[in-house]
């Protein structure tokens, strides 16, 4: 099994870019992150978040449209890749087979 | 306005890798927008700014271009090492022949660079060195010609100087007084050279104190100075524990004796200096003895050293301008009308020229010589470039192996710029190999470089860091000088050429290649011509004949404590093996510095003669036992005494008969001649001339023989020389050590050979003789091995031809000549080149002889023919191998 390793914010970007489908660059993505946790998120960080991911082969990406808001510059569209999934997946399992292993009184919050 | 700021794209597009640029700065621009439709733009521009900033992150930038090239340089540099390295490995012998080359090269450069920085070296150490200078005095004959110049001045000089020009801060007086014997206690140190000096020695010259200091040394007027080394001698190793400052040292001459009180230790003098001193006292002891006449003497007696220090920036030729009004206030006019100031002229040496430049009567060491450093440097010049062509050559010659090589290398891209690297890189290979056999070598040869020009230089890296950095360099610039030639022709080969295997240098071509080879053709052939000269010249030297016996004559220098003369030559003269003695005041081989006026009689009117007529002291046995004919008259008698006569008596030679007009030396006899006060005295007793002897070299063939006078006298004998029969020569000695004894128990005897200081005088030409043989010899070695890797490119290029000659009916001799000849051109024009150069250089140096060769047809051509047969072995072995292959070998290859 491989090893699909994904940090913190790697895992929000991927998610993310689930979310997002087929509308997924970078000010879009950004915008869903700040929007739905409420943090803020600056470019460098999400950037080197994307190329890093694209890199390992989690993440595909292609030129979109250009507009004039942009200054004339083309869009780059992510794509969440099958060994994305996968990792995504993987990492899903492996906290939901975390949450199951403790026990009920643990986390009851008195 | 709502763009972004432009300062914060550029920044971006600066670091940002290219092919991010775009989206990136596209969603930045987009929420720039946004949030500038929102809000503020000012807070927009803030955030562009600071998201700008926080992209600069490894993975978003663009790779350093340096770092990235680097890495693909070392890649590379890895390349050219293996290929470098296999190449060596795989021609063993032509690197073999490089290497050789170079470090022989390299190891006599290295040589001579020590040699030359040494000599360059001398008195640097003095702090003032700049602002002192040596007063030197110039003598003046009736003609206005300057008959002789003299190293020392007269004891009143300095002081009269100083006292009289401001410009004059500190004057020091340098004398060296009669050898005393020193004693502490009981402990006896004969003939120790004590010299005074004045008080200002310590502000002209730097001389650091080891115990004691300047301020205190010369408190006393009976101090004594010692320098580590004679303390040493004086008191033992452990003087430093025995606070030998204020203990006594007598200084004893003749019987009288005088106490000293040790007041310092100097450091010994350092080797790079022009003088050597042991012990210091203050001048004001002599001064006392000698009485106001002397120490105030302003014209003669040059026995005192004297150096003056300037203030900065003062123009010594202030003080040497001084010279007339100087005389004028002193002396005024001689006895006989004549005005002194024509007679004398100062000289001030600047300090730091005095080892190199100076060479004057009485120099207190002998001194080095600035042509000498520059024959040494420029060969050794010479020498380095002749080893970087040698590379040159040999490595271009391997060039039509590499052909195939570079032609790949250039398909696969490599540029003109890496070509090169690569060549450099393989000579700066071979040159790491060859520079520590270099070091090896010269500390090897060092030894005998030492003791063959008397120096102590040293080879130490730790010690001289000046020298690991020089190496360095060096090895840099050879390896670049003979690496650039071979590496820039590689580099231009055209790319299909290349890969055919052509040469880019066509061999029939005149190229640079063959101005290379001429230039080396033309350092050998000029060393060879130059070596010849100088041999033929000490073979001169060695055949002429001085005029004197020279051989089995054993000289005795006499000591004071001798003073019955006659008993003591009775005793020497009692063993059978010693044929005949005689007194002298100096002997031939020497120098005739005494010189008295003289006024020869013609007709009863006395005229003072217009030329130098120096004087030497002898007995009646002097010609018989150097073995001079007497041409004219008799010889002298013992009876003749010229202190007690009242007739004088001379002998004169023939230059001197014919200098004073009679060409028929017959006719001179018993003429009647006045010399000088002779004895002290003033009355100038007039004698007859009673012989004339034939003319000898007294002096070496540097000098013309100049005309001389032998007075008899007993006054200022210096040696005895003995004629001798040399079957048993430590039996001789043996008597003469124990007729001595009996009457100088203190010194020792001090004997020498004449023929070993008639072969002193030309010490510095058989030096040069030898040290240019040598150099000839690794000239002609480097170039033989050059000539050799020459032909065997040649004739790699020239394969086919020979081939197909071959096949045409060329016998073996044709192939021989064919390639013979272009090198018969390159000998002719280093021929046409080299000889008028070494001609001019050379022709200097043997007008330093008086008696000298001329150049003859027979020095000039041999070095071609030397050149030539050089040639020829070094070509007929690979001529013969290639024109014996069987064309059909060579033709079929393709």
């Amino acid at each position: 099994m491989k090893d699909f390793q994904l940090g913190e914010f790697e895992e929000i970007v991927l998610l993310t870019v689930a979310i997002l489908t087929n509308d997924a660059y970078g000010v879009s993505i950004k915008k869903e992150i700040e929007d739905r946790l409420n943090r803020n998120v600056s470019v460098g960080a999400l950037q080197s978040a994307l190329r890093r991911m694209e890199d390992k082969g989690y993440l595909q990406s292609s030129f979109g449209e250009a507009t004039a808001m942009r200054g004339g510059k083309r869009k780059r569209y992510f794509n969440i890749t099958n060994l994305g999934k996968q990792a995504l997946a993987y990492t899903h399992d492996t906290r939901n087979q975390l949450w199951e292993a403790i026990p009920d009184f643990v986390l009851k919050v008195v | 306005m709502n763009t972004p700021p432009n300062i914060a794209n550029q920044l971006l597009k600066f670091f940002c890798k290219p092919e991010l640029l775009e989206d990136i700065q596209g969603d930045l621009e987009e929420e720039f927008a946004i949030r500038a439709e929102k809000g503020k733009v000012i807070n927009a521009r803030w955030w562009y700014y600071h998201q700008v900033f926080q992209l600069i992150r490894p993975r978003l930038i663009k790779k350093i271009e340096i770092v990235s090239n680097l890495t693909k340089e070392t890649i590379m540099y890895k390349n050219y090492l293996k290929i470098a390295i296999r190449n060596l490995m795989k021609y063993k012998s032509g690197a073999l022949i490089n290497i050789i080359g170079l470090s022989t090269g390299v190891c006599a450069f290295l040589l001579i660079a020590l040699f030359v920085k040494d000599e360059l070296s001398y008195d640097k150490n003095h702090e003032y060195a700049e602002n002192v200078y040596r007063l030197t005095i110039k003598n003046y004959d009736q003609n206005g010609d300057v008959s002789r110049q003299w190293a020392f001045a007269s004891a009143g000089h300095a002081k009269r100087l100083k006292a009289d020009y401001p410009e004059i801060t500190h004057a020091v007086r340098f004398y060296c007084w009669a050898f005393p014997d020193l004693k502490i206690g009981e402990k006896l140190f004969p003939s120790e050279q004590v010299v005074f000096a004045d008080n200002d020695v310590f502000d002209v010259f730097t001389f650091p104190f080891l115990l004691g200091n300047s301020e205190q040394a010369f408190r006393e007027i009976k101090s004594l100075v010692l320098t580590e080394s004679t303390a040493i001698k004086l008191f033992g190793n452990d003087w430093r524990d025995q606070d030998i400052l204020g203990k006594t040292v007598k200084l004893s001459i003749g019987g009288r004796e005088a106490p000293f009180q040790v007041s310092g230790v100097i450091e010994d003098m350092p080797e790079q200096q022009h003088f050597h001193f042991d012990y210091l006292a203050p001048i004001q002891f002599v001064e006392q003895l000698f009485g106001e006449s002397t120490v105030n003497n302003v014209t003669g007696n040059y026995n005192w050293l004297t150096y003056l220090r300037l203030q900065p920036g003062t123009d010594p030729s202030v003080i040497e301008d001084a010279k007339d009004e100087f005389f004028d206030k002193y002396v005024g006019e001689f006895g006989n009308g004549l005005a002194a100031k024509d007679f004398y002229a100062f000289e001030l040496q600047p300090l730091l020229d005095i080892h190199l430049q100076s060479n004057l009567e009485g120099e207190f060491e002998s001194n080095g010589s600035l042509r000498q450093i520059y024959i040494f440097g420029t060969i050794g010049i010479l020498l380095l470039i002749v080893a970087c062509i040698n590379y040159m050559n040999l490595a271009t010659s391997h060039f039509s192996r590499r052909m195939k090589e570079i032609g790949v290398r250039k398909v696969l891209g490599a540029r003109r710029s890496s070509l090169i690297k690569q060549f450099l890189t393989e000579s700066i290979i071979i040159n790491l190999v060859a520079f520590p056999i270099a070091c090896i070598l010269a500390v090897l040869a060092l030894p005998y470089l030492n003791d063959f020009m008397g120096k102590t230089l040293t080879f130490n890296f730790l010690k001289n860091t000046e020298l690991f950095t020089g190496l360095i360099l060096l090895l840099l610039f050879v390896a670049i000088l003979s690496g650039s030639y071979p590496a820039i022709l590689m580099a231009r080969t055209k790319l299909l050429q290349a890969l055919k295997g052509e040469s880019a240098i066509n061999s029939s071509k005149w190229n640079f290649r063959n101005w290379l080879v001429t230039f080396q053709y033309a350092v050998t052939i000029g060393l060879i011509f130059t070596l010849g000269v100088i041999q033929s010249q000490m073979q001169y030297i060695r055949t002429s004949d001085p005029g004197f016996r020279k051989d089995q004559i054993l000289q005795l220098s006499l000591s004071r404590r001798i003073d019955n003369l006659d008993v003591f030559k009775n005793e020497i003269l009692k063993h059978p093996d010693i044929k005949m003695a005689t007194y002298a005041s100096r002997i031939p081989t020497g120098r005739l510095l005494d010189n008295m006026g003289a006024s020869f009689f013609k007709n009863d009117s006395a005229i003072q003669t217009n030329f130098r007529l120096p004087y030497i002291l002898i007995d009646e046995d002097f010609i018989s036992t150097f073995e001079i004919p007497l041409i004219a008259g008799k010889n002298f008698t013992s009876a003749i005494d010229m202190e007690k006569d009242s007739v004088g008596y001379y002998l004169v030679n023939r230059s001197a008969a014919e200098a004073l007009g009679y060409n028929n030396p017959q006719e001179i006899i018993g003429q009647r001649l006045s010399y000088g006060p002779y004895n002290g005295s003033n009355n100038m007793r007039v004698g007859r001339i009673m012989g004339v002897i034939e003319d000898f070299h007294f002096e070496s063939l540097h000098s013309k023989i100049s005309p001389m006078v032998m007075l008899k006298g007993e006054w200022d004998m210096e040696s005895l020389c003995m004629q001798i029969d040399p079957s048993n020569i430590p039996e001789i000695l043996n008597h003469i050590e124990e007729t001595w004894v009996n009457f100088d128990p203190v010194n020792s005897p001090d004997y020498r050979f004449l023929d070993e200081m008639f072969a002193e005088q030309y010490e510095a030409e058989q030096r040069l003789g030898t040290m240019i043989s040598v150099f000839t010899f690794i000239a002609i070695l480097i170039g033989s091995l050059g000539l050799i890797g020459m032909v065997g490119f040649i004739i790699d290029t020239r394969y086919k031809e020979i081939g197909i000659r071959k096949v045409l009916g060329a016998t073996l001799g044709d192939i021989v000549t064919i390639i013979g000849t272009r090198f018969l051109i390159l000998i002719g024009i280093a021929f046409s080149v080299a000889i008028p150069v070494a001609y001019l250089l050379i022709s200097d140096w043997l007008n330093g002889f008086v008696y000298h060769i001329h150049v003859n047809a027979w020095l000039i051509l041999l070095p071609a023919i030397g050149a030539m047969a050089l040639t020829i072995l070094a070509i007929s072995y690979q001529t013969i191998k290639a024109s014996l292959i069987n064309p059909v070998e060579c033709l079929q290859d393709e």
